[in-house]
Order: structure tokens, then sequence, then C-alpha cells
């Protein structure tokens, strides 16, 4: 179990040394090249002044001359200008629902460490990493804002190592809360429950608007997936203090989980029409097997 | 397809306690709470149709579902409901079950009693009975009583139809359909159930004013029984007959006469399995308490056999003989006889001298002692029979009186006598003095002339029976004042050539064997259960007769010193004690033939009508209340069960 007390050999509490060193060579594999203007280490789609060679065109009147291949101009008498691979800076976004509901069988703790291998991934990659986690409904979630470079990983792990739990913020008006603030294209990773009676298809719709390519992860608990229920229950939600009676709870275990791949099936369906993607995972499976084999083998990461 | 029918229809306003149930049910009901991430999910599955189906709906909701069937079942069992059976819903039924001896017979070894089998039945009766029927019970046997009156009691019935016993008498039905009868002027009774074996007699002299339902249980097993006691005097001893029968084994014998023929046809056969199913037994004898004779003996189903015992007559003695059967016997309380026989001595007759026809006839007869003597010597406190012309003699202590040319006062305005040419036109002929009497041609010198408009009916209405008439008048009479026999020839034989005709000294012995049977000196008879015959003891005393069971009866006898009317309803020995000392005894035993051969009808016939027997059992409306009662309990202990078990499948954390 981890703690929270980071030990005098251990960079933090959220990941091991090993992982992070594993994360270092590793890097995130977004499905379209989502950058900002602003220069960086991730390749655009648009002619740059990388060294990396991608394509000629004809000559036009104004160009670097610099650029011009003397010689093909020496074989065809016609000049032809090299465009080399434009490197632009990409935003990672990561957003942790720290509600309440989160606090169920270490979902929480296994949706801080994706968050600190995302950032992490993305600070080393030299890309702007900023991360929200919200709370209560009505506040705004904690920020932190964009920062980039390896310099900036204590500060990323910090801010998710101190984020508490406890709240009713929905996930998709905490989508909402994340674009009023949010500027630049890159990728989000969301990192919830995704339980809540809102509708995802506007937020989602608001940030491939935004640019922003979704990567979506939703942890739940062992309870969750395989509830063994039976008999007349009343079940209180423990965000709303909502509560809900149940009779021959066991006799309705089929149609529950009917619903929640039905639920499972939609957001993947909503992910995939904004060419984002959706994984649904369970809290108690460690943070080394998703990282360096699951979202390996799904092509997150490379 | 027969729909049931509701006694309490106005209680059906219970079912409106299901809203309440309901309501309640969702207010109180105690679910163990479960704090869970979210409810999304879990209101998503609520909202789901098939969780929302009727049949989910009761699947999830088991405990409110156990509750109304519960409320359902106790209100169903509240407005009575019963399940039609196409019975009679008579309102009034008297049950009439025969208790008398056949009833005791046991239909295997180790079985149970015919009247077992019918409080068996008369139990169902009183378990479905409805609430608007009362039942009476009535014990049938030679009389009818009374268990309970109408009631729709049921523990009151329960408790007289356990206590209900077989009585060892021969059954008769007029008394109980008489009873009946009366309890019909009351109340309205269609229909009238009786429960019997069969062993009745088949012609019963009844009108029968309502249907009578004649349920006839399985027949008994075999049986030997003695069905007759007698002793005949002897010179020096008595000779004991007894007669024992054996049964048809539980076939009904009431046959067709047109089939008569086929009878004949099959009798060979018949006997042949009769042979097969010979039963033997043995009779002892016992005589003052010790085995004096024993004879083994074969009998055929349905034949009887009769063994004769020769007995010391030297003083009193008591008989009894036993029965004892070496196969099974379905009826035991026919298994024994009692007979007391007298102390042997010669019979006293009074006869004066002038009657010297009458002296002479009686001086040739063994046992018989004549006074006076023919010196005009010698009397005796009393007599057992006296022979006179004097109306004064009737004052003799005496059990017989023959008087001649006598007319008794009592009838003196009725008849009177003339000196005229009389002769006899008719006699009784069956009557005890006047068996194997000649009385055609016999010449009369005295005409008994009976006055006009003198019937018979007019000497019946004094006590008197006409024996012999003659043209003008009657010529015999008869009386029986407290059991002695008082016959009176209104015209006197010695003005009469009937002393010289042969049949005079058979009247003479008629007299005597009369007497003789009347002192109980020439032969004796087993006394069957009923009631006792009269015995001579003292004029207004207190006795006190103690059956064979213990129980006894106070009785006082009349001025006559007759003992009547006492009832013996028991097979043994009845004591019959004075101030507490015992002056007489007299066993009583079953000997009914018709009893012990436990010989059945499958028709009654009345008057008018003839009533079969019903093989099947008798039909009632079935009340459908227990069935929901119980229901409901089971229900009950199955909501208990489901509330206090743990509810399974939370998290123990």
């Amino acid at each position: 179990m981890m703690t929270n007390e980071t030990s005098p050999t251990r960079f933090t509490t959220l990941l091991d040394n090993a992982v992070l060193s594993r994360l270092e060579r590793m890097r995130l594999a977004p499905r379209r090249r989502l950058t900002n203007r602003s220069r960086g280490e991730h390749q655009s789609g648009k002619g740059g002044a990388s060294t990396e060679f991608v394509d000629y065109r004809d000559y036009a009147p104004g160009d670097d001359m610099r650029y011009v291949d003397w010689n093909i101009f020496s074989r065809l008498e016609r000049p032809f200008v090299k465009l080399y691979r434009h490197e632009e800076e990409m935003h990672v976004v990561l957003l942790v629902d720290a509600s309440s509901s989160m606090q169920f069988e270490g979902k929480f703790e296994l949706a801080r460490s994706l968050a600190a291998a995302f950032g992490l991934m993305g600070l080393l990659n030299v890309e702007r990493v900023s991360a929200y986690a919200c709370h209560h409904q009505g506040q705004e979630p904690l920020f932190l804002p964009p920062c980039s470079g390896r310099v900036s990983r204590k500060r990323l792990f910090e801010f998710l190592e101190t984020i508490p739990v406890g709240g009713d913020f929905p996930i998709d008006a905490a989508i909402d809360a994340l674009l009023r603030r949010h500027r630049g294209r890159g990728i989000v990773a969301l990192l919830s429950d995704f339980l809540t009676f809102g509708n995802f298809e506007k937020p989602l719709n608001r940030l491939f608007s935004a640019g922003l390519e979704i990567l979506a992860v939703q942890i739940l608990g062992p309870t969750e997936m395989n509830p063994e229920l039976t008999g007349d229950i009343r079940f209180v939600d423990c965000e709303t203090g909502h509560t809900l009676d149940v009779s021959s709870a066991g006799d309705l275990l089929g149609i529950y989980h009917e619903h929640r791949a039905a639920l499972e099936e939609e957001l993947g369906i909503l992910c995939r029409q904004r060419n984002g993607r959706f994984l649904s995972l369970s809290s108690q499976e460690p943070v080394e097997t998703v990282l360096f084999d699951t979202l390996r083998r799904k092509g997150w990461v490379r | 397809m027969t729909w049931p029918d509701f006694l309490a229809l106005q209680n059906a306003w219970l079912f409106l306690l299901l809203v309440p149930l309901v309501i309640l049910y969702f207010l109180k009901l105690k679910r163990p709470r479960l704090e869970i991430p979210s409810l999304a999910l879990w209101r998503s599955v609520m909202n789901d149709q098939r969780v929302n189906s009727p049949f989910q709906k009761f699947k999830r909701n088991l405990l409110l579902l156990l509750q109304v069937l519960l409320l359902a079942c106790l209100a169903l069992a509240a407005i009575q409901p019963i399940l039609p059976t196409g019975a009679e819903r008579a309102e009034f039924l008297p049950v009439l079950i025969d208790c008398s001896a056949s009833m005791g017979a046991l239909d295997e070894p180790g079985g149970g009693t015919r009247l077992a089998a019918a409080k068996k039945e008369v139990r169902h009766l009183i378990d479905n009975l409805l609430p608007s029927q009362r039942l009476s019970l009535i014990a049938v046997s030679s009389t009818a009583r009374r268990l309970t009156d109408f009631t729709d009691n049921k523990r009151v019935l329960r408790k007289a139809l356990e206590q209900l016993e077989v009585v060892p008498v021969a059954s008769r039905l007029e008394d109980a359909l008489r009873m009946t009868q009366a309890l019909a002027r009351t109340v309205k009774v269609d229909t009238v159930v009786l429960f019997t074996d069969g062993n009745v007699p088949a012609i019963v002299d009844f009108e029968l004013p309502f249907k009578l339902n004649f349920q006839k249980l399985p027949a008994a097993g075999q049986n030997l029984g003695i069905t007759a006691v007698s002793a005949r005097r002897a010179r020096d001893r008595w000779d004991l007959f007894v007669r024992v029968e054996a049964s048809h084994g539980g076939v009904a014998v009431a046959k067709p006469a047109s089939d008569a023929a086929s009878a004949d046809a099959t009798a060979g056969t018949e006997a042949a399995a009769d042979a097969e199913n010979e039963q033997r037994a043995t009779v002892q004898l016992m005589q003052n308490g010790k085995l004096v004779a024993s004879e083994l003996f074969a009998i055929s189903p349905g034949q009887s056999q009769r063994l004769v015992f020769p007995v010391d007559a030297a003083g009193a003695s008591s008989l009894e003989i036993r029965l004892l059967p070496e196969g099974f016997d379905a009826l035991e309380t026919d298994n024994t006889a009692w007979l007391d026989l007298p102390v042997s001595r010669d019979l006293a007759v009074y006869c004066p001298l002038n009657l010297s026809s009458y002296r002479h006839a009686l001086r040739g007869m063994q046992n018989v002692a004549l006074y006076p003597d023919d010196n005009g010597d010698g009397s005796a406190a009393s007599y057992d029979l006296v022979i006179s012309d004097r109306k004064a003699d009737l004052d003799l202590d005496a059990g017989a009186f023959v008087l001649t040319g006598v007319v008794p006062d009592e009838v003196a305005r009725l008849v009177h006598v003339e000196e005229s040419l009389a002769e006899v036109v008719d006699w009784q002929r069956s009557a005890p003095l006047l068996q194997h009497v000649l009385l055609t041609e016999v010449q009369i010198a005295d005409q008994p002339i009976a006055a006009d408009d003198v019937r018979d009916r007019d000497f019946e209405e004094l006590g008197y029976e006409v024996l012999a008439h003659g043209r003008r008048g009657p010529l015999v009479l008869r009386k029986d004042p407290g059991g002695r026999p008082q016959y009176f020839l209104l015209f006197h034989t010695d003005r009469s050539t009937l002393p010289y005709r042969v049949g005079f000294p058979i009247l003479v012995a008629n007299a005597v064997q009369l007497a003789m049977q009347q002192a109980g000196l020439s032969e004796a008879r087993g006394q069957p259960t009923g009631i006792l015959p009269p015995i001579n003891l003292k004029p207004d005393t207190d006795y006190r007769v103690v059956g064979p069971n213990g129980q006894a009866i106070a009785e006082r006898t009349s001025a006559d010193g007759l003992l009547s009317g006492v009832p013996v309803p028991n097979v043994g020995r009845y004591v019959i004690h004075e101030g507490g000392r015992e002056v007489a005894a007299v066993g009583v035993s079953l000997l009914t033939g018709s009893e012990s051969s436990l010989d059945t009808v499958d028709r009654l016939q009345f008057p008018e009508l003839a009533v079969g027997a019903s093989s099947e059992l008798l039909k009632s409306d079935k009340p459908l209340w227990p069935f929901f009662a119980a229901l409901g309990f089971v229900l009950l202990l199955a909501e208990w069960w489901y509330y206090q078990k743990r509810p399974s499948g939370l998290p123990t954390t």
C-alpha cells in the first residue's frame, strides 16, 4: 500500500522510482497532431525547421534560398525547396476526479498515479502540462498552471499528492470548468469513474472543439465491477446522500452488469466519435500493468 | 367446475386492509444501508422496464408479497368459503347411530368395531359442519336415546360421540325414527342420516315423513355366538340346551325369492366352501363357578349347532356357558351366557275335593303335589296352581289360577250365565291352556250370554282376553294381573261333556305345564339383555340391583311384590339386594341370533317405500377456512423466517 510520506530514496509517493525511470523512455502517442504554434519537441504536420526532411515543393519567389536543393536544380534545372518537419509544443491536460465517489477501493490512488505518469511523460517530452482536480460543485477546481520541462516534475507531483478527496463535483461539470480556464490544443486525460447522472455528449464535444484529444480512463472498484449483493438494500449515494431502495438486489445484478457495460460502450463510442479513446480499469490493477502493458498495447503510449 | 361458495361474505371488507398493509410496508421496511460511490448505475437499473414488470416487482418485494398473501388468507378464512359437493345442505340434521350389539363386531383381528367406523363417519360430519347446520345425535339400540339436542357446538357433539358405547341388545329402528319424528315437529327436518352396519330388521313398521339416508358401514368379520340357552327338567336332572350360531362371514344374506333355483344350483359349491371354512370352538359349562362339562365342535359359516349337557338338579344352580372359538371371532359379548336353575320340587296344586274330575287328572301326573289330599287334609302356604270353582279361592297365594263356573265380578255387567245349551264356536288354539284341546262338539249346560252391544273390546278394556267364544258370549277368559295368569271358564265343566273328552286331561296338563313354567320348575330360559322379567319379591320393598360393571339401580316392588321394568343393558350377572342382603341373582346374556349372525340388509322396507343402503360416504360441503388458516400460519412462519434471516451478500466490513 502506498503511503503519503515520501521516503528519502523515493522521488514521489505516486510512482516507484523504477516506474519513473521507465516512464522517462516513454511518450504519449496522440492520434492527431494537435499542437500549439509555439515550438516544441512535438512534431506537427506542417513544414518546419527541424532537421527531419519531409518533402519538396516548387520554389516560389521570396523563399529562403538556403532551403533550395541545389543537387536537384543541377539535374533538372528547376529550383525545388526542401521542406522539413515542423516541431511544435503539445498541451497535456490532466483532469483528476477527486469527488467522494473516487475514495472507494483505491480508485483515487490509481487516478493520481496515472495522472502523474501522463504528466511526467508530457514534461519529459518538453510539452506543457496542466492539471485540474475537481471537488465540490460550485467551487473552482484545483488547478496546476501549465508547466513544462523536467524541472516541473516536482511541482506536478506535489500538486497531485496534495489533492484532497471529497465533494460532489460531477465529471461532466468539471470538464466545463476546465474549459473555462484552459487554452491550447493537445490531449486531455480524464481520470474518473464517470458515474454521474449528467450527459457526456456536450462536454466531450466542447473538448473536441477546443482541440483536445480525449483520453478517458474509467476507474471502478471491484464492488462496482462485480457487486455481490442480495436481499433488500437501501443504497446511499456518498456524494449526494440520496438513497435508493432496492429489493432482491441479487436478482438485479444481471441487469446491473448490462447497464455498466452499456455505460462503458456509450463512453467509448462518444470518445471514438471525437477521435478520442476510452479505457475502463479496475482500481485493483497495478499501475505498472496499466502503464507498461495495457496502455502500450492499446497504443496510448510508446 | 365447482366454484366455492361463501358463508360470511360480509367479512370481505377485510381485503381493504391490503391498502394500509402496503402503505405500512413501505413506510416501515427495514433495509440495511449501504453507501456506494454513486447511485447512477443503480438508478438506471431501477428504471429498467424489466425491473418494473409486475412479476419482477412482486419478486423484489417478497416480504410484501408474503404479507399480502397472509392477509388474503386470513380474509378468505374470515369469509368462510366452502366447496359445495352437491350434498343436501339440511339445516337440522338428525344423525342416528346404531349402537346395538353387532356394532361391537370387529372387521379383522385387532381391527376396529363397527361403532368406531360409524364414529369416524360422524366425526367427519361434525368436522365439516357448516355454521348454519345443527346436528342432533341419537343412539339407536333396542330403544333410542338422544345424545345431543340440535347444536352446532362441535365440542359438545364430539364429546357425546366419544361417550357413545355399544349396548349389547338387539337393534330396533322404530323408536329412534319416532323420536326423530317428534323432533321434526319443532324444527324442519328434511333428511335423517342413519349409520348402521345393516344388522337391523329389514321391515320397519314406521311411516317415513322424511328422507332417510341409510349409510351402511363395511361388514364385520366371522363370528360365533351363543344365541339360545335353555334347560328342560327331566326326571332327576336338567337337560341344558345351548345353541351356537356362526355368521356368514360378513356377507349379506338377503336374497331375492326368485333366485331360489339358482341358489339350489350353487348350494353344492357353497357347501364345499363352507366345509373349508369350518371353525372349531369349545363350549365350557360352569356350574356354580366350577367347570362341569366341555365340548369341542366344528361349525360352518351360516350354520348352527345345538349342544346338550345334562346338569344335576339337586339344588339351585347358576350356570355359566362359555364359548371359546379357535379362530378370529368378531363379537365378544355373545360368547358368554348365564342360566339360573331353580330348586327342584313338586308343583303345589290346590284343587277342592268337589272337582273330582280335575283331581283325577292331576293325580296321574308326576311331580305334582295335590292339596288337599283325598281326606281333605293338608294345605300349603302358597300354591303354584289353583284349580277351583269358588270365586273366593282367588285370594289364595298362587302363581296361576284356573277357575271354572266363575264369572269375575269385573265382567259380571258384561255377561251373565243362563241354564241353556251352549257350544264352542271358536277358540284360540295357540293359547297355552287350550293347546291341543279339541272343543268342538262339547256340550255345555251353562250358556254365558254377553250383554247387548258388548264386544271383545269391552273385555279387553278390563284386561281380559277372550280365549273361547260361544254363540252368545265368551266361554273362556284370561287375565294376567301381576304376572299371575288367571283363566276363567265361565261355564262349569261338570255341567258339560268336557270331562269325558280326550281334551280334558290335556287341558289339565296344559294348566300344570303353564304353572310349572310360571314357577320355573319345568324349564328355564336364558335371560336376554334389555329389560329384566318381573320377579316375585316382597311387596312394596326397596331393592338395589347391581349390574356386572358395578352400576346400581334402586327399584321398588309393586303392591303385588313384582319387581319389574329393571333395565339390564349389559351382559353379566345382576344381583338384587335388599338392604345389603343378596336375595336373587339373574344372569343376562345377549342371546340374540340376529345380532350374533351379523347378517346385514341392504334395503329397509317401510310400509310404503323401501330405502336402499348407500355405500358411498355421506357427502358434506367442504369448508375451506381451515385450509386458508393453515396456509396463513405457514406464510406467517415463512415471513418471520424471511424477516429474521440475516441479509446475505452485504459486505461484512
